[in-house]
């Protein structure tokens, strides 16, 4: 099976002049040899210490950006070769938050993601908002539909942003921080919602995370970066090795497993100076 | 309500509203013509009386025309540089583009350029020529070997806007006496009945520029959610920020050509549309080219019959309603931040 | 090939046209002797009435308030914006402006809507005399306008004369406190004062009425200075600004003084009454006060 992403060699890197680019990635590189694939319906996990190029990794792989070296391929075809619309057909990501400076309706920002589908139309078809309306249901933002996102909480707007992610009907779905500001019970919800997303449809997940233990716990597969470069792919339990861990973060770790699910759990050993 | 039908709806109110407007206007001014008369001159009767005709014709009907195309001109930028920019509070003046063709048109008045090769520019050229250095200043500062980042396109909007300001300063403070009054009059706005060529024109540059915001407006959408957010949905932005920009430059140099410079139109009414119609461009834009010219409208109206027969400059209207109207926008905004 | 086109020009124009040059020389053609003229001009205003011609004058600006009946004409509204559709409804047959004053945009204008501009641009005494006797031919008040024009040339030189013995005091203009604005190269006003027998301390200060700073003006070491005064209401201030120069010769005498601008920078009949005020000031000891005010 064509795996739905696949990165071979891909090395990026910042130009100096950039203020995007994150202090350490100024003179280095940001990736350095990365190659990796998504299967289908998989659920990626990606993680790593702040600066390890888990960011540019989503812009590469939305096309934000092009890599320096080495080739990224979406359902078997280069980036390269297909435009910005066709690739947010297949990829959609749904970013920590949005601006708010302009007060779109719930349902309006949900409809931007069918940009992609019809970007020469002026207006929305009649489809458009029936997938539209799909996507708040999966989301769980169907009752939202008509307020303003300025007006809503931290995590409502975060499902509504993931609606407008679904209801780009891509095959892949980009997470960048998905639970960052979220309080415990929507940090469940969301777990909810991924496993949910990926049994019924078969989408497939990449989940950029710095909470170990929910990619962990909801990851097939997991990709640990640092410093650019892959440092372990496999499953959580291969992956998160006490020793491995210790030597990426910088800090002493215990992993354990969870009581409930079995996933291994990442402790932190607090230190008593 | 979807957004084609509140575009519909919208623009039907408008229409209607300036339909009125402008025929109310054809009924005011500083000569005694009665409404019978007035009428009499447009069923084109024989009974009319050549001056009235030629107050409402060659006087009024120009002027109305000239103060709806400039004000729907400046709306239509407006808007089209606030969600280039992410920020409602910006003002095509901001551009730096309506300074320059000032400076150009200043200039031609004060060293009375009008002889010789150059007379054929007439003060019309003079402001597209000045608009079109400070245009292609502002982006040549502000571009990017990868694209046109915004915050610095705002900045060299306004590096540029200053300097050609501080140039129209320097200019006036060395022109003699005499024109001194003509060159201030004529900063302060300078909305007039245009002669059919010159309103030809106008009429050409503000429907290019229309249509430069109007068509990537379901992307301007977009934009103003993010640019990196925008990239990622399948917007081509560099492209999309040219052409706003372009288009949005070239209603504010046409405006400043054929009416003089007038303040406050841009950041008004657009704000006042999304207020009333919510924020969405593609209902925004055309919205825009209506209220803007009924606003403009108004306020000439008002500008040349509260003095009569004296009148004041439409400059003077739009910047009495401004400055309470960005009192009360900064009011508002703040209070929003409270949680 | 032009003469064919004036044969034809002329063909086409009804017979009492008359054919005339403004004095900035551009060619008008209007159909008769003017009957409904809309003055642009303050000291265009003053002339028709000066010669008898106020019955053709049929608008006014806001500033034409010399003589009194000009105030009772109907007004057109400013020099710089005035209204057209009032200028309209008065059916002028001929406008008179100045590029010093009205807008070029409002002589466009107005020959657009097919009235004719009759710009007049006056700078030297000559022109001023020379522009009543043009308004005089323009408007079949030729008799008066010359005996006018005659007259004033006799005060004028009468001036000049007695002036031209006396000896020649430094004197300071000032058409402007601040920012400082004096008579230089080419203005009216320098003329003036050369006829009075004054030594313009600004004369080569610039071309026409320039901005100086108030170091030059005051470097020439005064021993009078003439302020003008616009409306009535810049004497007391703008004295005071120049008692601070005690060193000044003119301070240390006295001898400030101000003037009415409305006289000395309208260019009209009433400049040589201003001519006259002026000599008075540089030389109170040969010219006294006639009594006329």
């Amino acid at each position: 099976m064509t795996p739905l992403a696949e990165f071979r060699h891909v090395d990026f890197a910042y130009r100096a002049s950039r203020a995007a680019a994150p202090r350490s990635a100024r003179t280095a590189f940001a990736l350095r040899d990365l190659s990796f694939t998504v299967e289908a319906s998989e659920v990626f996990g990606i993680i790593g210490p702040n600066a390890s190029g888990k960011t540019t990794l989503i812009r590469l792989l939305s096309r934000v950006l092009l890599p320096a070296r080495g080739e990224i391929l979406l359902d078997g075809r280069p980036l390269e070769q297909l435009t910005r619309a066709a690739v947010a057909t297949q990829v959609a990501v749904v970013p920590q938050d949005v601006p708010q400076g302009f007060p779109y309706t719930v349902e309006e920002l949900v409809l931007m993601g069918r940009f992609p589908h019809a970007p020469g139309r002026l207006f929305e078809s009649a489809a458009d908002r029936d997938h539209a309306r799909q996507a708040m249901a999966q989301a769980g933002v169907a009752d939202l539909a008509a307020e303003r996102i300025d007006r809503l909480s931290g995590g409502e707007r975060q499902r509504v942003i993931l609606a407008r992610a679904l209801a780009q009907r891509a095959r892949l779905l980009v997470l960048d921080e998905p639970t960052a500001h979220l309080d415990l019970r929507y940090q469940a919800e969301c777990v909810g919602l991924l496993r949910r997303l990926n049994r019924d449809t078969g989408l497939g997940i990449v989940l950029v995370s710095h909470d170990l233990n929910l990619a962990a716990e909801v990851s097939d597969r997991l990709l640990l970066l640092a410093a650019g470069r892959a440092v372990r792919l496999g499953s959580p339990e291969a992956v998160l090795d006490d020793a491995v861990l210790e030597e990426v973060y910088g800090c002493r770790v215990l992993v354990d497993k969870h009581p409930a699910s079995r996933r291994p759990t990442v402790q932190i050993l607090w230190p008593y100076p | 309500m979807s957004p084609t039908a509140r575009l519909v709806a919208a623009l039907a109110v408008l229409a209607t509203a300036t339909a009125v407007a402008a025929m109310a206007a054809l009924f005011i001014g500083s000569a005694p013509v009665s409404p019978r008369d007035v009428l009499a001159v447009l069923g084109g009767r024989a009974s009319a009386a050549p001056v009235d005709q030629v107050v409402v014709l060659s006087l009024r009907l120009p002027r109305i025309a000239a103060a709806l195309l400039a004000g729907g001109a400046l709306a239509v930028a407006g808007v089209g540089f606030q969600g280039l920019t992410r920020n409602p509070l910006a003002e095509p003046s901001v551009l730096g583009v309506s300074s320059g063709a000032a400076f150009g048109v200043v200039l031609a008045q004060v060293f009375g350029l009008r002889a010789g090769p150059l007379e054929i520019l007439g003060l019309v050229g003079f402001a597209f020529v000045g608009a079109f250095v400070a245009g292609t200043a502002v982006y040549a500062i502000a571009a990017r070997a990868g694209g046109l980042p915004v915050h610095t396109l705002v900045l060299a909007g306004v590096i540029v806007g200053i300097f050609f300001s501080s140039a129209i300063t320097v200019l006036i403070s060395i022109v003699d006496f005499d024109r001194l009054g003509g060159v201030v009059h004529w900063l302060l706005g300078n909305l007039g009945p245009l002669p059919p060529a010159e309103l030809g024109l106008f009429v050409a540059a503000t429907a290019l520029g229309f249509w430069l915001v109007l068509h990537p407006s379901r992307q301007l959408n977009l934009l103003a959610l993010g640019e990196e957010g925008a990239l990622q949905l399948g917007v081509d932005a560099e492209r999309v920020k040219r052409r706003i920009f372009a288009g949005a430059a070239l209603l504010a140099a046409a405006v400043v050509a054929f009416a003089g410079p007038i303040g406050f139109v841009g950041l008004i009414v657009p704000h006042a549309l999304r207020l009333a119609l919510g924020p969405d461009n593609r209902v925004l834009v055309p919205a825009a080219l209506l209220a803007g010219g009924l606003f403009l409208l108004v306020a000439d109206t008002l500008a040349r019959s509260l003095i009569a027969p004296a009148e004041l400059s439409v400059g003077v209207i739009t910047s009495f309603c401004g400055a309470p109207f960005f009192v009360y926008l900064l009011r508002s905004r703040t209070e929003r931040i409270e949680p | 090939m032009a003469f064919a086109a004036l044969v034809l020009a002329a063909a086409r124009v009804p017979a009492d046209a008359l054919a005339v040059n403004d004095p900035t020389g551009r060619s008008l053609t209007l159909p008769g002797v003017p009957r409904r003229i809309v003055s642009l001009v303050p000291s265009v205003t003053e002339t028709l009435f000066a010669i008898g011609a106020q019955d053709r004058l049929v608008g006014v600006t806001d500033f034409c308030d010399y003589p009194p009946g000009a105030r009772r004409k109907p007004r057109i509204g400013g020099m710089l914006a005035p209204s057209f559709e009032t200028i309209v409804t008065l059916k002028p047959d001929l406008v008179v402006a100045t590029p010093a004053g009205n807008r070029e945009e409002t002589f466009v204008q107005l020959e657009r809507l097919r009235i004719p501009v009759y710009l007049v641009n006056p700078t030297r005494l000559a022109d001023v005399l020379d522009l009543i006797s043009r308004l005089g031919a323009l408007t079949g008040h030729a008799a008066e306008a010359s005996r006018l024009a005659a007259a004033l040339d006799v005060r004028v030189k009468g001036v000049a004369e007695r002036a031209s013995q006396l000896p020649r005091p430094r004197v300071l203009y000032v058409l402007w406190p601040d920012p400082l604005i004096v008579p230089a190269r080419g203005a009216l006003v320098s003329e003036l004062l050369a006829l009075v027998g004054a030594d313009s301390v600004t004369a080569n200060a610039g071309e026409g009425y320039p901005r100086l700073s108030l170091e030059a003006a005051v470097s020439g070491a005064p021993e009078v200075i003439i302020l003008a005064s616009h409306g009535g209401n810049q004497g007391p201030m703008a004295r005071e600004k120049w008692a601070r120069f005690a060193g000044l010769p003119a301070v240390k005498s006295g001898r400030i003084h101000s003037v009415s601008g409305d006289i000395l920078h309208r260019y009209g009949p009433r400049v040589v009454d201003g001519l006259e005020d002026l000599a008075r000031l540089v030389h109170p000891e040969v010219f006294k006060p006639s009594g006329r005010r």
